[in-house]
């Protein structure tokens, strides 16, 4: 799969949870200029299902204690909107994880930043995530490494290190992970046939 | 007597929920205002142009577009919220006006186009928090109104108190003019916590202050609450009884001893009668008008980059003490004071600090190691210590 380019923001679609009347022509000209494709939220109602790839939401237009505020943290990157800087409002800011901010009061400057920012690091904390579950999944399975490395040393009479570059290489010759193959060497009780058959 | 005259916009909403105080800054900027009309020490008057935006945060943009457009003034002294001023600030930036705010507020903003008058959050949350730890509990319950005010005092209550030790017992929020305190009341009797700290605003804490009263009363309880906000106008409004003994922070009463204050306060009520009181916030707008007047007059000019350089480190002997403008933030050296509600809607101050304190925005010099080591509490500390090297010896 190609990796969007944060740099191309047409056809996305915007969401804006903003109250400043003055503010949100502003926000929405631009939008419009920038091909987007605009829908609007009061700030004084929950969030509701909405299908959106980035959500501009006025940090100052919801109370700090309000209930429906966390609801807004999703998958879905968000661009604050920052009018007042006291750590509690940025307390709650970071607890909302804003993908990036523009500093109020809004110019037509600064938005498409702001996009470009938040698309890059929602699409990194993607592959973060993706990356990080990869690790955790190899993490998991290094006990069924370690079984199927004391099994060929065993069968084979081999040292460990001797042991695992035979896992190692058969893996490689048949395309799969350590990881896939030591399930199978646990699972058969020794390397399995169809290591023998395509070398 | 024809003296050139100087535009000054005056922005003071006369209706909507804080209405009350805004009536009294807008009567103290007009005080100042003939004051120094009829002065000799100022070569010029000024010509004020009031604007009401009705408690709309919105219309704070408008009145002071149309100010800065129509009646083409420099200066404009008003706003009362953090959220009419941020509606202020960008058009002062954008056509370099300067705005004189008035009131204390809870911090974190430093705009080139504003002179901060009112208290900053070193001058006003820190004394009355200082004092609760060393003299009343580190335990403490929080009430306040659901808004930018409370959210931020209960920030740093909370990170000054548990620095020190102590708890913040409950966070409990009122929207905005809600009275429905009971629920609050109720739990407060229940579990007695040893102080309350309340930073509702309005009739929210008027009528929590009458309510907790009555309740603490028959239960037989005495529960000190502590304020950062109350002042003598608002004492009466609560009456007599629920209103007296609270602890209360500020860099003015109207008991303050002292010449200027007692000159002050009799001119004020030779205006606006007997029975009329000054608050914090009315006396801070002259304050304002006069710094502004008394800069414009140091530099000769009305110019908002000329005045802002005079105003800068210029001392006034106002009512509430010396006064200047530190020009590191533009916010003012003010003298922090505490002082207890007493019968007769006045306050009998305690506390005064030594000299008139630097103002910190951002509480950038807050030493919470400093605060939170008292000096019981060091002691224990040491005592610890002491035990801990024996032993290892």
């Amino acid at each position: 799969m190609t990796r969007p380019s944060p740099f191309s923001v047409r056809g996305r679609r915007a969401l804006m949870v903003m109250r400043d009347e003055r503010e949100i022509p502003i926000v929405r000209r631009q939008l419009s200029r920038l091909g987007m494709t605009i829908s609007e939220h009061d700030p004084a109602e929950p969030p509701r299902d909405q299908s959106s790839d980035v959500i501009l939401l006025d940090a100052d237009s919801i109370p700090i204690k309000s209930d429906h505020a966390i609801l807004w943290k999703g998958s879905i990157p968000i661009i604050a909107l920052i009018g007042t800087e006291t750590p509690s409002r940025l307390k709650w800011l970071l607890d909302l994880q804003p993908a990036s901010f523009l500093v109020k009061p809004l110019r037509s400057a600064g938005l498409y930043t702001a996009l470009v920012v938040a698309f890059d690091s929602a699409q990194q904390r993607l592959e973060q995530a993706a990356h990080i579950e990869k690790l955790e999944d190899r993490i998991r399975s290094r006990r069924v490494v370690f079984a199927a490395v004391l099994q060929i040393m065993r069968g084979h009479d081999l040292s460990e290190k001797d042991a695992f570059a035979l896992i190692r290489q058969t893996s490689m010759r048949h395309r799969t992970t350590i990881e896939v193959l030591s399930a199978e060497i646990v699972a058969a009780g020794g390397m399995p046939n169809r290591t023998t058959r395509t070398a | 007597m024809s003296k050139p005259s100087i535009p000054l916009g005056l922005v003071f909403s006369q209706s909507g929920p804080y209405a009350m105080m805004a009536g009294e800054m807008r009567k103290s900027a007009l005080m100042a205002v003939d004051e120094i009309n009829e002065s000799d020490a100022f070569d010029f008057s000024f010509a004020p142009h009031l604007r009401d935006p009705g408690g709309v945060v919105a219309e704070y943009h408008t009145a002071c577009a149309d100010l800065i457009r129509e009646e083409h003034v420099g200066h404009i002294v008003g706003c009362y919220t953090s959220a009419s001023r941020k509606q202020v600030i960008p058009i002062v930036e954008r056509t370099e006006r300067l705005l004189w705010h008035p009131a204390r507020y809870e911090g974190f903003e430093s705009s080139d186009n504003v002179i901060y008058v009112g208290a900053a959050p070193n001058q006003h949350v820190v004394p009355l928090v200082r004092h609760m730890l060393d003299h009343i509990s580190a335990d403490v319950f929080c009430i306040g109104s659901n808004y930018i005010w409370t959210w931020e005092m209960n920030r740093v209550i909370r990170e000054i108190v548990t620095s020190a030790g102590g708890r913040v017992l409950a966070e409990r929020l009122l929207e905005l003019g809600e009275t429905a305190v009971d629920h609050i009341v109720t739990e407060i009797i229940d579990r007695r916590p040893p102080v309350v700290f309340n930073t509702l605003v309005g009739e929210s804490s008027y009528a929590f202050m009458r309510a907790l009263h009555a309740a603490a009363t028959r239960a037989g309880l005495s529960i000190p609450m502590l304020s950062c906000s109350l002042c003598e106008p608002e004492l009466k409004l609560i009456g007599s009884a629920a209103s007296v003994g609270c602890i209360t922070s500020s860099a003015y009463f109207e008991s303050i001893e002292g010449a200027d204050n007692r000159s002050f306060v009799a001119r004020w009520k030779a205006r606006h009668g007997r029975d009329s009181s000054l608050s914090v916030d009315g006396q801070s707008t002259y304050v304002c008008v006069m710094l502004l007047a008394r800069a414009i007059r140091r530099a000769g000019s009305a110019e908002v980059g000329a005045v802002r350089r005079a105003a800068a480190n210029h001392r006034y002997d106002s009512p509430q003490g010396p006064v200047w403008v530190d020009p590191d933030n533009n916010h003012c050296f003010l003298t922090p004071r505490l002082a207890r509600s007493m019968p007769g809607c006045q306050f009998s101050i305690f506390w005064e600090a030594d000299a008139p304190e630097r103002p910190d925005p951002y509480l950038s010099n807050l030493d919470l190691t400093a605060i939170g080591t008292r000096a019981e509490k060091s002691n224990d500390t040491m005592a610890k210590r002491s035990n801990h090297l024996r032993i290892v010896k």
